[in-house]
């Protein structure tokens, strides 16, 4: 993503100051110092996502009841855990419904995102003040947007439904209780969480381009969408890479949002790798189940990260 | 600048006006969440559009109620944050101007931390965090809100870092300073808008995590207010009123927050992820 | 950054201070669900009495119902259990199969004067593990007013619930509320439909379930029942009686309290209407039991088992079921209360035929009610009842 160009020059630098003192020892001791900002990052990381990712992995080979957390045994069982789970039915249901939100989540909070972001780079009365007021939905905790969203798409009571029958557009739509609504309304209010996150990073990126190809390509008569086309896009791309890649890895695993909302219902048409996890180890108490599926999770993120990355630098060179 | 013509400002103003209107739509479920708050007696099934008066007493009560909490998510955040730019700044400036071995696949590894699912961490942690002695304690859960910010923060911060011209940090080498001194006396200072930034970012994820609160807690000790938003709607409680004013409580002090830091989160992201 | 790390300061003080929790000699501790205000209050209460007569002070824990298993496990494996948790009784189960409830007729307590259902509804394979103070089931609650108006009679068959549902429904107002929510919310709610017609939860595709199931969704048809029900909770029933949105809902007495917070409110409570008139009507047993877990300490649990005793002794549970509106497990407290509480007489008829979810399948229970919810939500979003009980059944006997 980001490394490339760094440690690229980076070495070289190093190298080139290090000739001038001499005896090896003081460079060690350099080398010691330096790593001596770096280790406590390390450390930490290991420990709060190396070992918990280890132990994910062992456990979804073991026998993990109830029973386990009293006497601490968990017998091995090969690969028991993930031939259960593959063949239950819901696993694939909930692979489908998490590609389907995620991929919907994505596309929506991006490209309404990216529109926002391009509209505020305009100038004009007050802009600031709006554009920092629309980060407004970000900061409120997930459980919460749940909470309001749960009471806003009621079916009967909801304020989207009293508003649609206002304009007379029916407003009897079932956003939450029919199975074919359900996974869509859960992703429009994904992608109203997702919007701020998104902006504010493309905006930012946005401010980064040179302001003298714009006016190079006005001089050249090309048009907005051509000017976006040709100069925007591709000088954002970095950014574009960013936001994509840490935007699918948060939304795959989304867990309280879909269980404030609906607790995967109705009759699992929302029901996520996310929520499958935390029914299997939390609900059924089969941990071992549950592991498997977290492991899923985390292969899914991983490869989309590789072959996104991969796409990305083949296509930027 | 020449002044504007009449067009274009008519122009302009219509951008405004354009914005206002995305402004409504994106806020209006926030609208919503105080407007049902400053009716508590209403029972929560028929919501006026428009509060008919100001009943503050959703309010009064949800302050009782979740005050302490609050105040505890305040502590747990601004801790976590302190422990995430501590950690994450150096590391960012090691990374991005070491040249050390390795540099490359610890940079990839936090990209891979993104991908353990909340669930899992919170679920490994616990035991640990018995051995030692970390559960239903302040720090234990700043130490774990900041495992949200820290690979985020040094991926941002690392960047920004790479930026920063080289003869800058050769002239303080120059000069006698070490390592240490360079980060503390120049890049630092140099790198205030990343630092704003990760900064915002980690109290961000801090403050609306509900995982680790939930699961690295067994007594009433340490309870942030998500938690306790959660709690209150419980089997029992029909007392939307409050609820919602817990919820509007709970959005103010980020609010207040990014409204402060607003003007640094542009630039510190720009040079954060562009290079 | 000064402020930040003034603050920080500041907080690591306030860990260090704040977080030791050793065991205490004569401090002893339950986990249970109070999470509201006044449930917290009442057991608060409960608790001081007790202490107070065992010469130890008893400190309470209050976490979300849906935690409570999750949380006691944990403990389990850290070695740092309470002494006394309040499990649901449908979840004591697995916690006793795991081996991790000690037998309360060892620590000295009675089960004299505790009808049979009830010491079954505390036991596992046989041995009392938990000791209930109240226990609770279903009725169907109604708005007096609305149907006095309507001039409907109280219905007591299917038949009747379904005219008189029919008839209750007017605009934005729905005759009946139930939950069907994908949790076990909606199970408990099925249960006296499914028990009442002969059905059980051994062969979820049996005849007689798919007759129950098929009823739910007749009166969804009719619009008597909200199109939402799949997403409702059964404190979002509440919400919707009080609100007047429904004329009639299935609920539990755990509602009371709410309920008589909004004093223009007049409503009543009957059994559960039953399929043909002199059927009898089966309920759900729910409610939760008071269970001493297995530490190793054997002093602390004669201790805790002694602090059991007395919240569920006879005068506790007419104390703690005068306050929650539940009825109290002990016979005599329960002959007592029926007399304070004539307008819930239904109630304590509906709990002398209840039934325990988890009387024939223990531990399994929770499979089952898994496989449950997806069928009946499946069945009232579109599927036909058989299909949606016949895969439930498939998964409920694959899952074990």
């Amino acid at each position: 993503m980001t490394t490339s160009t760094v440690t690229a020059q980076a070495p070289a630098k190093a190298s080139g100051k290090a000739a001038a003192p001499g005896p090896d020892r003081l460079r060690r001791r350099r080398r010691l110092a330096q790593w001596g900002f770096v280790a406590p990052a390390v450390v930490f990381m290991l420990l709060f996502f190396g070992y918990p990712l280890v132990r994910n992995v062992v456990m979804s080979f073991q026998h993990y009841t109830p029973e386990t957390f009293f006497t601490g045994e968990a017998p091995f069982n090969g690969a028991d855990n993930w031939s259960n789970v593959f063949q239950d039915a819901l696993f694939s249901k909930a692979l489908w419904h998490t590609l389907v939100f995620t991929a919907g989540s994505l596309l929506g909070q991006f490209c309404i995102g990216l529109a926002l972001a391009v509209f505020f780079t305009r100038r004009f009365p007050l802009g600031g003040v709006l554009r920092s007021l629309i980060l407004l939905p970000w900061l409120v905790p997930m459980v919460v947007s749940g909470i309001v969203w749960r009471r806003i798409l009621d079916q009967d009571t909801g304020v989207l439904n009293s508003f649609l029958d206002a304009l007379g557009l029916g407003g009897h739509t079932p956003w939450l209780t029919s199975p074919g609504m359900a996974l869509l309304s859960v992703i429009l209010v994904n992608i109203w969480i997702g919007i701020p996150f998104n902006m504010v990073i493309l905006y930012g990126g946005l401010q980064e381009i040179p302001k003298e190809l714009y006016e190079a390509a006005s001089l050249d008569g090309a048009s907005a969408w051509r000017t976006f086309r040709s100069i925007t896009l591709p000088m954002l791309r970095p950014v574009i890479t960013v936001v994509l890649v840490l935007g699918f890895m948060s939304t795959v695993k989304i867990l309280d949002l879909i269980l404030a909302l609906t607790d995967g219902g109705p009759a699992d048409a929302t029901q996520t790798l996310g929520t499958l996890t935390y029914q299997n180890s939390f609900v059924q108490l089969d941990f071992g189940a549950g592991a498997v599926v977290g492991n899923v999770l985390i292969l899914v993120s991983a490869v989309f990260a590789v072959l996104y990355l991969r796409a990305n630098r083949t296509e930027g060179k | 600048m020449a002044s504007p013509t009449p067009t274009t400002s008519r122009r302009r103003w219509g951008s405004t006006l354009a914005g206002a209107l995305i402004l409504c739509v994106m806020l209006f479920p926030l609208y919503w969440m105080l407007n049902t708050a400053l009716q508590p007696a209403s029972g929560l099934l028929q919501v006026d559009p428009v509060p008919g008066s100001l009943d503050l007493s959703g309010f009064s009560k949800a302050l009782d109620d979740q005050g302490g909490h609050l105040l505890t998510s305040l502590v747990v955040s601004l801790g976590a944050v302190a422990i995430c730019l501590a950690i994450a700044a150096p590391a960012a400036y090691g990374l991005a101007r070491f040249g050390l071995r390795g540099s490359r696949t610890i940079v990839f590894g936090t990209l891979i931390t993104q991908m353990v699912p909340g669930i899992v961490i919170a679920n490994a942690l616990y035991n640990s965090y018995v051995d030692l002695g970390l559960v239903n304690s302040y720090f234990g859960l700043m130490l774990a809100d900041a495992s949200l910010g820290i690979p985020f923060s040094i991926v941002l911060m690392r960047s920004f870092m790479v930026s920063i011209p080289g003869e800058v940090i050769e002239a303080a080498q120059m000069d006698g300073a070490g390592p240490v001194r360079t980060f503390v006396r120049v890049v630092l200072p140099m790198s205030r808008n990343a630092l704003i930034t990760s900064g915002l970012f980690a109290f961000l994820f801090s403050w609306s995590d509900f995982m680790f609160a939930l699961t690295l807690n067994t007594t009433d000790d340490v309870k942030p207010v998500t938690l306790g938003i959660y709690q209150y709607i419980g089997a029992h409680v029909g007392d939307w009123g409050s609820v919602m004013a817990a919820s509007v409580l709970s959005a103010v002090p980020a609010a207040i927050l990014l409204v402060l830091a607003q003007k640094y989160i542009a630039a510190g992201i720009t040079g954060g992820s562009v290079k | 950054m000064a402020p930040l790390a003034a603050v920080s300061v500041l907080a690591v003080g306030a860990a260090l201070t704040g977080c030791a929790q050793q065991r205490d000699n004569d401090v002893y501790t339950v986990m249970n669900s109070s999470t509201d205000e006044t449930y917290h209050r009442w057991d608060a209460q409960a608790m001081a009495r007790c202490g107070k007569q065992l010469g130890v002070t008893i400190e309470q824990q209050s976490v979300p119902a849906a935690q409570v298993m999750t949380k006691a496990l944990r403990m389990a494996s850290s070695k740092s259990l309470p002494d006394i948790v309040q499990f649901d009784a449908s979840e004591m189960p697995t916690f006793a199969e795991a081996g991790g409830l000690v037998d309360l007729e060892a620590l000295g307590l009675s089960t004299r004067d505790i009808p049979e259902g009830i010491v079954d509804f505390g036991s596992y394979e046989g041995t009392y593990y938990g000791a209930a103070r109240s226990v609770n089931t279903l009725a169907l609650f109604y708005n007096k007013d609305i149907l006095d108006q309507a001039g409907v009679a109280v219905p007591t068959t299917w038949d009747e619930l379904r005219e008189a549902a029919k008839k209750l429904t007017r605009g934005k107002r729905y005759g009946l509320a139930l939950s069907a929510g994908g949790a076990e919310d909606g199970v408990f709610q099925f249960t006296p439909f499914m028990w009442s017609n002969g059905g059980d939860e051994t062969r979820l595709d049996s005849p007689r379930v798919v007759e129950a199931l098929d009823y739910w969704k007749a009166l969804l048809a009719d619009g008597s029942l909200s199109k939402s029900t799949v997403n409702w909770t059964q404190a979002d029933v509440n919400d919707q009686f009080m609100a007047g949105n429904a004329a009639m809902m299935i609920n539990g007495p755990w509602q009371v309290e709410t309920l008589n917070t909004k004093k223009s409110l007049r409503w009543g409570i009957a059994q559960i209407p039953v399929p043909e008139a002199g059927a009898e009507s089966v309920g759900p047993l729910g409610g939760a039991v008071l269970t001493v877990p297995n530490t190793g300490d054997e002093e602390r649990e004669r201790t805790a088992g002694r602090i059991v005793a007395c919240l569920s002794s006879e005068k506790e549970q007419l104390t703690y079921a005068l306050n929650s509106w539940m009825v109290p497990a002990n016979a005599k407290a329960a002959a007592v209360w029926r007399e304070r509480v004539p307008e819930l007489d239904a109630l304590a008829d509906q709990v002398a035929a209840a039934r325990s979810r988890t009387a024939k399948l223990g531990a399994g229970w929770s499979g089952v009610s898994l496989a449950l919810q997806s069928a009946f939500q499946s069945a009232l979003t579109g599927q036909s009842s058989e299909a949606a009980l016949k895969r439930a059944q498939q998964r409920a006997t694959s899952g074990n």
